[in-house]
């Protein structure tokens, strides 16, 4: 029994060495935060417009900020979209990260508004499309959404990915944002 | 004139060369050669080659002969075969040192090492109660040292099955299932329970390592062990880690005493995947000092599932184990054990999705994108890559005949590194990466009392540190932490001859110090300190109303403190498409599981192994499916939140086996389960289906140099999981699905070498079909043919 009580005593003794911390964890880095998209819509003579999503906090936490646009009817647009990493000060530039893996990446834009539509003005080393400049093109007045998707890794080769179509795409989504239009 | 002989350093048993009382051993070895001779001596006539050794080999339970025993001593190249009566006889042999191969069919081959000067009888005790299913032994109704329900899968299974991993190898006993993430990422399933429900012991040191992720395997080698066994009862109370759901031992066995340099090496190659492995062991012992080296490698490339290249599926390990025992006096003795197990596994490239509009439109696809008809052993992104080192140290003293006490002390590192597909050159950089640190240790005394009692207690302390390695980038998906988890148990049983009567009790405390991010910016700190406590009590009772029949029943209470990715996570798991978050408020799950099991022989040739439970979990932790959605950059999320009700779950395990004649004999598995939440009365999720397998099995004992040749063909099939709604998952379950598989195997006895020869087919049919736990599923077909072929050296 005295073995015992030894026992107890010697564990009992080595659980008292608990009173440890965790150290204090370095605040991560999050360099591959996409956390703003702005959409700029440039047409002649007219105040350009830009369609920007923002979530400062990343994935989770407090919600996004979305902000649509009004467009002009039967109007042409040059689109340009900037990525931006907010978390940094200043904030970073995504885009030339995108225009550096032009092969690995592909816009698509898909909307419910009748008539609008959106062509590729750019193209990566193979001659296939990127979207980082497009061309819009409104018809009559209506409303809807605009989303604009950023694949990595897509199938640039598959049938009609070149023309805008997702469906055979593949890949990854890394961005996948919703704006309300409105066309006057 | 008889000599009985006390067998030191000869034989295989070492529980022989200590004064070990045989004491609550949980579970005996499937097979155990008898551990007595007796020698004849002859000294008028004594000349050189003319003495013989001669024996009786019987049924350890049953007492009967047992017959078509190979005996083969290497030194003369001789063999003998027991006849009807259980008898043999080898003979003309000289004086010196013969090494005696013992095998028989379905049990594990065995070695002793003699010494002969003189004529020799050898009484051969072999536990072959008819049991020995596929080398799958169900103990759990003979062990009379427990009312555990315990199943045993033996060496020569394992060495079979040497391309698995150890949830594929455990998937062969009923009620076992495995958690997959394509073929290479598997975790043990027990009657529905996983990850931090489940134990799991490597060496008697709780694996430690991150349980709680659904795609991460245990961390083990199965080719270091010599056993391996699944506890499905709650009276594991010896061990650390939870006592709700079942306990897998991975168990190295202790050096045989034989004086010379033996080992053994395994190739294998399977056509799925190209899969090449090597095993290489090496063992000796010298008096009071002996050694064990174990080391794996395995490499395979993509997969291949019925119609399509699984692309990125490879996988390659790189694994040793070193065991070291001495014995410093008959009371004193003390082993080390080192293992590193080290692993690249690929990630299927088609199942790495951004959101869930990806996921969805996966469901649509006949080929999986990213496929191509290209075979390839590279390993790219989407990957894991894990390291696990355990230094264990073990000594125990024996106070007398009947008191022992066991100190151990364990550490154990663990380094879990997980690749995406990321943007700039960032894939080589980890999107995971965790370090644990664990450190043990535990003191434990047994001993024999008055009226058959036997009394064993002990006190554990175990300390976690856990650390996200700042290079990942990405804020982590769980927080650093130190946990200190501080038990106490008493075990004791009372055996007489027909009864046993198991009685235990735990208590752990549990200290957590969680250090964490805010999640809104900028980020700060946020310390929490949790101290919980776990209780367990179980109590159980078998009863053997007639040689061949036993009944257990086990009850058992436990709780489960709710474990940090339960408390913390916090994030997307992209695996998954959604955002999980922990609870704070979570309480501990407390459970009530009873089990019943009624084995025996029902009839001459007709035995049966069947064992019911019944399991009820109190505020069940699991990932409720909130009604919110996320948006993210990449799209809407929708968001699981770690939440408590009340889960049941029952189920039905049987096995049976039919001996047509002495050569042909079929064995019937049926596993049966069911998990509810009872509170909201909604199915559990990630159950697993109901199954039912026939095999059948040709034998022949001998032929040739060939020894224990059989040939086996298995049907396994696989229910629809039908209790589900539809609600509950992205997808339904998918269909039930039947494989039809081959296989063959035989000892090869040559001169100074036994052989043996392994060979399979799975998935015969090429069938295309899913499974319902692997997640890959949601993307691709399961396995598609797979022809394995494999030899393994004796010497």
């Amino acid at each position: 029994m005295k073995q015992i009580a030894f026992l107890f005593a010697f564990l009992f003794v080595a659980s008292l060495f608990i009173a440890c911390e965790q150290d204090d964890p370095d605040v991560v880095n999050e360099e591959e935060v996409i956390t703003t998209l702005e959409y700029t819509l440039s047409a002649d003579g007219m105040e350009d417009v830009v369609l920007r999503f923002e979530d400062l906090d990343g994935d989770g936490g407090n919600a996004p900020t979305i902000t649509g646009g009004t467009l002009a009817a039967n109007t042409g647009y040059t689109g340009t979209i900037v990525l931006l990493n907010e978390q940094e000060d200043p904030a970073e530039n995504i885009t030339e990260e995108i225009e550096e893996e032009d092969l690995e990446h592909q816009f698509f834009f898909q909307t419910t508004v009748d008539g609008l539509s959106i062509g590729y003005t750019d193209k990566d080393a193979n001659g296939d499309p990127l979207g980082l400049s497009t061309s819009i093109r409104t018809s009559d007045a209506g409303s809807g959404t605009l989303t604009v998707i950023l694949r990595h890794e897509p199938d640039k080769k598959a049938d009609g990915v070149s023309g805008g179509d997702i469906t055979n795409a593949g890949g990854e989504t890394d961005i996948e944002v919703s704006f309300d239009i409105d066309v006057q | 004139m008889f000599n009985k002989i006390e067998v030191k350093s000869t034989l295989v048993d070492r529980r022989l060369n200590f004064a070990c009382p045989l004491f609550l051993h949980p579970v005996k070895t499937s097979l155990s050669i008898a551990l007595f001779f007796f020698l004849l001596p002859n000294p008028s006539f004594s000349q050189a080659c003319q003495l013989s050794i001669s024996g009786h080999v019987v049924d350890e339970s049953t007492n009967e002969p047992l017959h078509a025993v190979n005996i083969y001593l290497e030194e003369s190249e001789k063999g003998a075969i027991t006849g009807d009566d259980g008898f043999f006889t080898l003979d003309a042999l000289c004086e010196g040192h013969y090494h005696v191969v013992v095998s028989h069919i379905g049990c594990e081959t065995q070695y002793l090492h003699l010494t002969i000067a003189q004529d020799t009888v050898l009484q051969l005790t072999m536990d072959h109660s008819s049991h020995l299913l596929d080398g799958v032994v169900v103990t759990g109704k003979t062990d009379p040292n427990s009312t555990q329900n315990t199943q045993v899968i033996n060496e020569q299974n394992i060495t079979d099955n040497a391309n698995q991993n150890l949830s594929n190898i455990l998937e062969t006993l009923s009620g076992v299932s495995s958690l997959k993430n394509g073929s290479s990422i598997a975790k043990p399933v027990v009657h529905g329970l996983y990850g931090n429900r489940m134990t799991i012991l490597n060496n008697g040191i709780a694996q430690s390592g991150q349980q709680w992720g659904n795609d991460h395997s245990p961390e083990i080698d199965p080719l270091v062990a010599t056993r391996i066994k699944v506890i499905k009862s709650v009276s594991a109370l010896e061990y650390p880690g939870s006592n709700l759901g079942g306990v897998v031992l991975v168990e190295p066995k202790k050096i045989a005493r034989e004086p010379h340099l033996h080992g053994r090496a395994t190739y294998f190659f399977e056509s799925n995947g190209l899969g090449n492995g090597l095993n290489l062991q090496l063992q000796r012992y010298q008096p009071n000092f002996a050694w064990k080296i174990n080391g794996t490698l395995k490499k395979s490339g993509d997969r291949r599932a019925a119609n399509y290249y699984l692309n990125n599926t490879g996988s390659q390990e790189a694994n040793i184990a070193l065991q070291i025992e001495k014995s410093f006096s008959e009371r004193l003795s003390t082993d080390f054990y080192f293992s590193s197990f080290n692993t690249d596994l690929g990630v299927m490239r088609g199942s790495h999705i951004g959101n869930l509009t990806d996921l969805e439109t996966a469901f649509t696809r006949k080929v999986p994108f990213f496929t191509e008809e290209a075979f390839s052993y590279a390993i790219e992104a989407p990957k894991q890559r894990v390291h696990h080192q355990l230094l264990k140290a073990h000594t125990k003293y024996f106070l007398s005949e009947d008191a022992a006490f066991d100190f151990t002390f364990a550490a154990q590192l663990n380094a879990r590194r997980e690749f995406d597909v990321r943007r700039s050159g960032r894939t080589e950089i980890p999107a995971l990466s965790l370090r644990q640190f664990t450190y043990f240790a535990e003191g434990k005394y047994q001993q024999k009392m008055q009226q058959d009692w036997q009394l064993k207690t002990g006190i554990q302390f175990n300390m976690t540190d856990n650390i996200n390695v700042p290079e990942t980038g990405i804020l982590p998906l769980i927080p650093d932490y130190f946990a200190y988890e501080t038990g106490a148990f008493l075990l004791a049983n009372k055996k007489s001859e027909k009864w046993l009567l198991e009685l235990g009790g735990r208590y752990d405390n549990v200290l957590q110090k969680v250090v964490t991010f805010s999640s809104d910016i900028p980020r700060t700190l946020l310390r929490y300190t949790n101290n919980f406590h776990n209780y367990s009590l179980s109590g159980g009772l078998s009863f053997q109303p007639l040689p061949n029949l036993s009944l257990a029943y086990n009850i058992g209470l436990a709780t489960r403190n709710p474990a940090i990715n339960e408390l913390y996570s916090a994030g997307l798991h992209q695996g998954v498409s959604g955002i999980e978050e922990g609870s704070l408020g979570l309480m501990n799950e407390r459970s009530l599981k009873t089990t019943f099991s009624i084995n025996g022989k029902l009839a001459e040739h007709w035995s049966l192994e069947s064992l019911f439970f019944w399991q009820r979990i109190e505020d069940y932790i699991f990932l409720n499916p909130e009604n919110e959605t996320r948006y993210t950059i990449r799209g809407a999320f929708p968001v699981f939140r770690y939440k408590q009700t009340d889960a049941r779950l029952y189920g039905l395990d049987v096995m049976s086996h039919l001996e047509f004649s002495e050569t042909l004999s079929a064995k019937l598995t049926y596993s049966y389960l069911r998990g509810d939440d009872i509170s909201k009365q909604l199915p559990l999720i990630n159950m697993p289906a109901n199954n039912f397998s026939a095999n059948l099995r040709y034998l022949i004992p001998k032929w040739k140099r060939l020894e224990n040749l059989e040939f086996q063909w298995t049907n396994r099939y696989v229910f629809e999981q039908t209790h589900l709604l539809d609600e509950q998952d992205y997808l339904p379950p998918p269909e039930a699905y039947y494989l039809l598989g081959l296989q063959l195997a035989s000892d090869w006895q040559l001169p100074s070498v036994r052989l043996r020869i392994f060979a399979s087919i799975d998935n015969l049919l090429n069938t295309a079909y899913r499974d319902y736990l692997n997640r890959q599923r949601y993307f691709a077909d399961d396995l598609g043919i797979n022809g394995k072929f494999g030899l393994s050296v004796k010497f």
